[in-house]
């Protein structure tokens, strides 16, 4: 059986298009999706009498048809970013009103998620090829609900999964960042977390983790080092490992088949943990690379047979 | 949190991992002003003047600055469409393709750090050992390290302090470099202040009397002017022109100020115009720090050693390095910041300021093998070297096998470095490989606006013009002028000791090397059912 893996995507159309293709395109079985599916940044476009305006990547930029809105629209959504049309008035208001900012945010999230599925109704010929989607760190928790009703996509937190023989368990959280996201909790609520879905795995040599946090220390979460500002620390280069303790000792007691994680788009690395696989396929989604782990898995060896890291 | 233009809101940003804001560009310029060496690499370079007699090196200083400028711009370029925190093998193979890509990568990135390895180690012994030793009254010792065994064992020094830096991590490093960098700075500022306020004569009574102390020299001074004389070098005199003598020695200039992106990255995923400015600030300030101060230092030594004594003791030693029947007065090679310490008659003084100077190489030798073991663990995740290549031990956090793959090819090319003289002559061999694979990383910014148009369109940095053309891709085709420049030259001219049967057949070794790799690894991958082919081959988006 073959396993399309990627993650991060942020809000990248182009990324869920390629994502979408991914399973014909590389002849997969199934594809999973390993969390932060949604963007990070807004950009607001200021609709005027027949004209808009917006400052996009340091440039303000006026259009004057419908044509060259839609093409802009296009341009931010695939760079992970939401295009947010209002007027002069709502822009005032979002500029001094942290909630209706939440509120717009999340408006813009659903509804772009809302179209994602849509998108994947046609493309994976109706469910017929499975696709599993997880929440991340980064991902409000309203969008669990909006994957859990697509006919097409299988929402993953905390459940196991039957791929054929093998057990999928999945969980979004990680351990604290400095940004203090949705779906972080403290190394010991993580253990627990770990420990619930674990518990699910019926055999755990033929066991997968989908955890959003990498395992800590293990070349896969390899992060800049950040002073209290903020700021990558020695011009850039500096780096340190930023995962969580909990999912490397978990890897290291249960020894699952094989584990696939996000969180760390620098990160794009493989790890052997014992019996463990343990792979990050890394982000580059800003660029409009879908960076993914091709995963050959044997049901007769229960192991993982053939994995390649890809740009797509 | 919002991002404004003249108080109305540009962009909205919500609490998610990544966003980080842009580093401080005063590290950046220092971790620049470190890969262009002024000390580690110029001095030592300046030295090698004698090969284009009549070059003058202040000109061939500012002039490389400028054109080396326009690779600052064309990298800033790079860097912002594609950030490479993964590092530069992964930045190669996905704008040039995987074979390709990994074909410059490892030989640029990888295979030539090897011949750098001895080369850090002779400058080691040239700039530290040798002027300690001597200073501290062992004239035998000093010899002793610039002998074959010595120049071995100081770069097997270097290989094993490389090797260790790499496997620490930059955490650590990156503070140790900064420390030094300021301490080198401040070694730098007391051999410019005691050459400012000494005398030309001063300067020669001290020189005579330090080098009969310690080496038994009688007249040194003038023996140095002598000897020069009689083996056929007269120094240019100090000045501009000739401006082709010149430009000949951009190509040696190169070895020490081609490198001011060396270390460039970006990380944060909302980029904007200030990210190109400020990566390229970083490159920029840190090449024409350097600059300075190799302009201050060569007018410094000019004024209190004199233009052609400090060519003359460079011109001698060589020459009788490579075999010259003119023995040099000073056996060692002519440090300038020993000779500088000389001018204070206390031998603490002398040690402590050539210590003081140690600290540019100490803030730079950490990073020696740190893009070979970036290049052999991407190499590794890509399937293309084996795994192992990328396996970290979990009980001491060593990197072995990559250790391994970088440390024993270096130990080997420094023995054949040490004892034979010949290959030691292939130095700029160190840089030409490089250069190739900047040339290529240039060609890809000038075709960047066509390969990856929507790339390009979305980079802060197609946003730069001038009279409506974009600054990048021009600055793309001056580099490949540069780079083009220097590699005709090395191959033409044989003062580089570059353009010999030898020193090339050694430098298509190593693509060779690198060719039948890849090629292996495909065909292997291909029997286990792995098609390294799909690594980089583009999903279709409709």
């Amino acid at each position: 059986m073959k396993i399309f893996f990627a993650t991060d995507i942020h809000g990248s159309e182009v990324c869920w298009r390629k994502f979408l293709n991914s399973a014909a395109f590389y002849k997969a079985d199934m594809v999973v999706l390993g969390g932060d599916v949604t963007g990070k940044a807004m950009v607001p476009i200021v609709a005027g009498s027949g004209s808009w305006q917006l400052t996009w990547r340091g440039q303000e930029i006026r259009l004057d048809s419908k044509q060259e809105l839609d093409d802009i629209v296009a341009r931010i959504r695939n760079s992970g970013f939401y295009p947010a049309i209002v007027s002069q008035d709502e822009l005032v208001h979002l500029g001094g009103n942290e909630d209706a900012v939440h509120e717009r945010f999340e408006k813009e999230m659903i509804g772009s998620l809302d179209r994602w599925l849509d998108m994947a109704d046609g493309k994976l010929r109706g469910g017929q090829i499975p696709c599993i989607l997880n929440g991340g760190n980064d991902d409000i928790f309203e969008i669990d609900d909006v994957i859990e009703a697509s006919p097409c996509v299988s929402f993953a937190e905390g459940k196991l999964m039957d791929l054929d023989g093998f057990s999928l368990v999945s969980m979004g959280w990680t351990n604290p960042t400095p940004w203090n996201t949705y779906r972080e909790a403290s190394e010991p609520e993580l253990v627990k977390k770990i420990e619930d879905v674990a518990a699910l795995v019926p055999d755990m040599g033929r066991a997968i983790f989908n955890f959003h946090a990498p395992p800590y220390g293990t070349g896969l979460d390899e992060a800049p080092a950040l002073d209290e500002n903020l700021r990558p620390m020695h011009g850039g280069a500096a780096m340190k490992p930023v995962g969580s303790v909990a999912v490397r000792d978990a890897i290291l007691k249960h020894q699952p088949m094989l584990s696939v994680h996000g969180h760390i788009h620098e990160s794009r690395a493989i790890k052997r943990m014992g019996r463990t696989l343990a792979i990050n396929p890394g982000s580059v989604y800003g660029d409009g690379v879908l960076q993914g782990a091709l995963l050959d898995l044997d049901p007769k060896k229960a192991k993982v047979s053939k994995y390649l890291l890809v740009n797509g | 949190m919002a991002t404004e233009v003249s108080g109305t809101p540009t962009l909205f940003l919500r609490n998610a991992t990544g966003l980080v804001r842009g580093w401080s560009v005063r590290d950046s310029i220092i971790y620049a002003c470190l890969s262009t060496n002024v000390v580690t690499l110029g001095i030592y370079e300046f030295s090698f003047q004698s090969f284009i007699p009549k070059g003058q090196l202040l000109t061939s200083i500012l002039i490389s600055a400028v054109w080396v400028s326009f690779l600052c711009v064309a990298y800033a370029g790079l860097i912002v469409t594609i950030p490479r925190a993964g590092g530069d093998y992964v930045w190669q193979t996905r704008i040039l393709g995987s074979g390709f890509g990994f074909v410059l990568a490892v030989t640029g990135w990888w295979f030539i750090l090897w011949l750098w390895a001895p080369i850090y180690g002779n400058i080691l012994s040239v700039e530290l050992f040798q002027p300690l030793w001597a200073t501290l009254g062992s004239p035998s010792g000093a010899t002793w390290f610039a002998s074959h065994t010595g120049i071995f064992v100081v770069s097997l020094i270097t290989i094993v302090l490389a090797g260790v830096f790499v496997s620490l991590g930059m955490a650590g490093y990156a503070r140790v470099q900064k420390y030094c960098f300021y301490a080198g700075l401040v070694g730098f500022l007391v051999v410019v202040g005691l050459l400012l306020f000494h005398s030309h004569g001063s300067f020669v009574s001290s020189f005579d009397s330090q080098a009969h102390k310690i080496f038994g020299v009688n007249g040194a001074y003038a023996a140095t002017n002598a000897g020069a004389a009689k083996s056929g070098y007269a120094a240019p005199a100090f000045g501009f022109g000739p401006l082709g003598a010149s430009m000949l020695l951009i190509p040696m200039m190169m070895f020490y100020l081609l490198w001011p992106n060396w270390g460039s990255t970006l990380y944060g995923e909302i980029r904007g115009a200030g990210d190109f400015k400020r990566v390229f600030t970083g490159m920029f300030g840190g090449l024409w720090i350097t600059v300075l101060l190799s302009v201050v230092f060569l007018l410094a030594v000019t004024k209190t050693f004199g233009n052609d004594f400090y060519n003359n003791s460079n011109a001698l030693y060589w020459s009788a390095y490579y075999g010259g029947k003119i023995p040099a007065a000073i056996p060692i090679w002519p440090y300038p910041v020993m000779f500088a310490g000389w001018l204070v008659h206390n031998t603490a003084f002398q040690a402590i300021l050539i210590l003081l100077m140690s600290m540019w190489f100490f803030a730079w030798v950490g990073t020696l093998f740190l893009s070979s073991s970036r290049v052999i663990f991407a190499a590794a995740f890509d399937r293309v070297l084996p795994d192992r290549a990328a396996e970290v031990s979990e009980k001491r956090r060593v990197p072995l096998y990559s250790l391994i793959l970088m440390l024993l090819p270096a130990v080997i090319l420094s023995a054949f470095y040490a004892y034979s003289t010949t290959f030691a002559s292939y130095t700029l061999d160190a840089t030409l490989v490089i250069a190739v694979t900047y040339l290529f990383s240039a060609i890809a910014v000038v075709i960047l606006p066509w390969r990856k148009p929507d790339l390009w369109k979305a980079s802060p940095a197609s946003r730069f013009k001038l009279f409506g053309v974009p600054v990048v891709p021009v600055a793309g085709v001056v580099t490949i002028g540069l780079l083009g420049y220097n590699l005709y030259e090395w191959l033409h001219n044989s003062a580089y000791g570059v353009n010999n049967k030898d020193s090339l057949y050694y430098m298509a070794g190593m693509y060779v090397l690198a060719i039948v790799i890849y090629v292996v690894a495909r065909l292997v991958r291909k029997r286990q059912g792995i098609d390294l082919g799909m690594i980089n081959k583009e999903i279709p988006v409709e």
